[in-house]
């Protein structure tokens, strides 16, 4: 690896120690991280025999999900609003490294929040494969970041960028096997499914907290995460390219 | 002489303006260069492109020899920025933005500190440096600005609008710091309203107007670039605005109004001279000062761009921060 591109990276891992600095304990970050998962697992199981073996996955997967998002549905629009995201483009360092950055912290704010769910709901559910689990958690929270990045790169303000990735974000959750299981839905549906990154991450979890590994399967899960993954990052360089023309 | 900053043909369209039209100049090394123009002109866009927060839609623009497209890092590498409006953040405090400043530039981890607490003092922040930004006054805000865009020691300096907005003290620090800077060695490049500003500090200067630079050169050859006609600054004891009334006076070719004062464009002052003591006795006034003016970079600023003086006071007026 060349040494501007290690300069690169470490530029973007300051990115990332910053945004987790300042953005971490915003109030929406909060309200979209730590209280929305909960109140949408609540509202759909209340009335409902719930498997909890099949739910907890899909929980820990929605706490990444919308942990990992939260923070970058407040980082890139505030920035583009208050001057500073001038900041980076006048830096030295290209745009790819400041998404990266950007992604790296949603990361690990959604691993954060996706381990403390999983901490919480061990005593309901056993854990027969910690190691996977974990890697399991590392892959949708990086990918659930990247989507997020997307979801807001073309707005340059919190109150825009909200309500379209919220509304995305639900959707989703309702097709991809979260409450229910994907084979009792209609094929069309099944289709579109397979499409979502959620899909992907909810069984990966399914899997690891089932513990009946399917390694083909696990390993499918992991790589669509990672082509979805590349795939936001560079749609997200390429629309904050379009907008800063 | 080394060319620190190279524009060929730079050309900006955005959906429904031409912002800049293919505009050709060069910045020497050292140099403390000024690039003015009214409000539109395209000075922030070209500010802009030659900083990496834009592209051009066509020309070319390089950085000591880096091209700022195809070589973006690179030429960054060179540059400080100080943008017109406030780019740090406002969570962090005085001190961590300066931190975070100099590993965005790669200044290396034993000097950053240092280097901050170096350029708060000289700024006379280090009392405030734990203090969150949110907490600072604009022209503190903008002191913090242009310490962290020098925390690396760039070779050039981009300077958009510094002083706009701030209070005379303010001001007046900021103007020092970068003309410190500048004879330390530092290219300045910077753009301004205050034409006196650009007088007093720029080695040459180029304007702007609708996207096209009208004329480049010296502050002293624009002046006599423009000296065809001289000027008589005259005040009454009566402050209203006479300026219709005195251009009906012979030989007068424009009035311009400047605060109490009027200015007097005429071909040949002893020409215009007695006109005046008659207009003041005919109108029972007084006259409190009269004097025969060289004209000034804003004199030539109107001439070129065709703009009125005026209008670029109601502008700098637009840009002051609210007061009480």
């Amino acid at each position: 690896m060349s040494q501007a591109w290690v300069e690169d990276l470490k530029r973007a891992v300051y990115l990332a120690e910053k945004d987790i600095k300042i953005y971490f304990l915003k109030g929406p970050n909060l309200i979209f991280g730590l209280l929305l998962p909960v109140s949408l697992f609540i509202s759909f199981s209340i009335g409902r025999t719930v498997d909890l073996t099949f739910a907890i996955p899909g929980l820990i997967a929605i706490a990444a999900f919308f942990g990992a998002g939260a923070i970058q549905a407040i980082s890139l629009p505030l920035e583009r609003r208050t001057g500073t995201f001038n900041l980076l483009l006048t830096a030295p360092i290209s745009l790819f490294a400041i998404v990266l950055g950007k992604a790296l912290a949603g990361f690990i704010y959604g691993v954060i929040l996706s381990l403390a769910y999983a901490v919480i709901m061990l005593p309901f559910s056993p854990l027969p494969n910690m190691p996977l689990f974990f890697v399991g958690i590392l892959f949708c929270s990086f990918t659930f970041s990247t989507f997020g990045l997307l979801l807001s790169a073309p707005f340059r303000d919190i109150p825009q960028a909200m309500p379209p990735a919220t509304v995305v974000r639900i959707a989703m959750i309702f097709i991809s096997g979260v409450f229910i299981p994907l084979a009792t839905m209609p094929t069309f549906l099944q289709v579109v499914a397979y499409a979502l990154p959620l899909t992907y991450s909810v069984d990966s979890l399914r899997q690891a907290m089932s513990g009946s590994i399917n390694p083909q399967m696990f390993l499918i899960d992991l790589g669509a995460q990672v082509v979805f993954s590349l795939i936001f990052l560079a749609v997200t360089v390429w629309v904050l390219k379009k907008t800063t023309e | 002489m080394e060319i620190a900053v190279k524009v060929q043909d730079l050309t900006k369209r955005y959906p429904n303006v031409l912002a800049v039209a293919h505009i050709d100049f060069e910045v020497h090394r050292g140099e403390f260069f000024g690039f003015l123009g009214p409000n539109g002109a395209g000075k922030t866009t070209t500010i802009n492109i030659l900083t990496g927060v834009t592209r051009a839609t066509s020309g070319e623009a390089s950085i000591l020899g880096h091209n700022v497209a195809t070589e973006p890092v690179k030429a960054k590498e060179h540059i400080g920025v100080v943008p017109d409006t406030p780019n740090l953040y406002n969570e962090m405090t005085a001190s961590a933005n300066m931190v975070f400043c100099a590993k965005l530039h790669g200044v290396p981890k034993e000097k950053r500190k240092k280097r901050a607490n170096e350029l708060l003092e000289l700024v006379g922040l280090h009392d405030r440096r734990n203090d969150r930004v949110g907490t600072f006054s604009r022209g503190m805000k903008k002191r913090l600005m242009v310490a962290a865009a020098f925390v690396h020691e760039p070779e050039i300096l981009f300077l958009d609008e510094p002083t706009t907005g701030l209070d005379v003290q303010s001001a007046r620090e900021i103007r020092s710091l970068i003309r410190e800077l500048n004879r330390q060695g530092t290219t300045v490049f910077l753009t301004t309203h205050y034409l006196e500003e650009a007088d007093v500090f720029c080695r040459r200067l180029a304007i702007i107007a609708k996207g096209k630079i009208i004329t480049e050169g010296t502050p002293e050859k624009l002046k006599l670039s423009t000296q065809v006609e001289q000027v008589i600054e005259v005040s009454f004891d009566h402050t209203e605005d006479m300026a219709d009334k005195l251009k009906q006076l012979s030989h007068v070719k424009d009035v311009i109004t400047a605060g109490d004062k009027f200015r007097l464009h005429v071909d040949d002052p002893s020409e215009t001279l007695p006109s005046i003591f008659d207009f003041a006795k005919s109108n029972h006034l007084k006259i409190v000062s009269i004097n025969t003016l060289k004209p000034t970079l804003e004199d030539a600023f109107v001439k070129l761009t065709g703009l009125r003086a005026e209008t670029m006071a109601v502008e700098k007026e637009q840009m002051k921060p609210n007061r009480g």
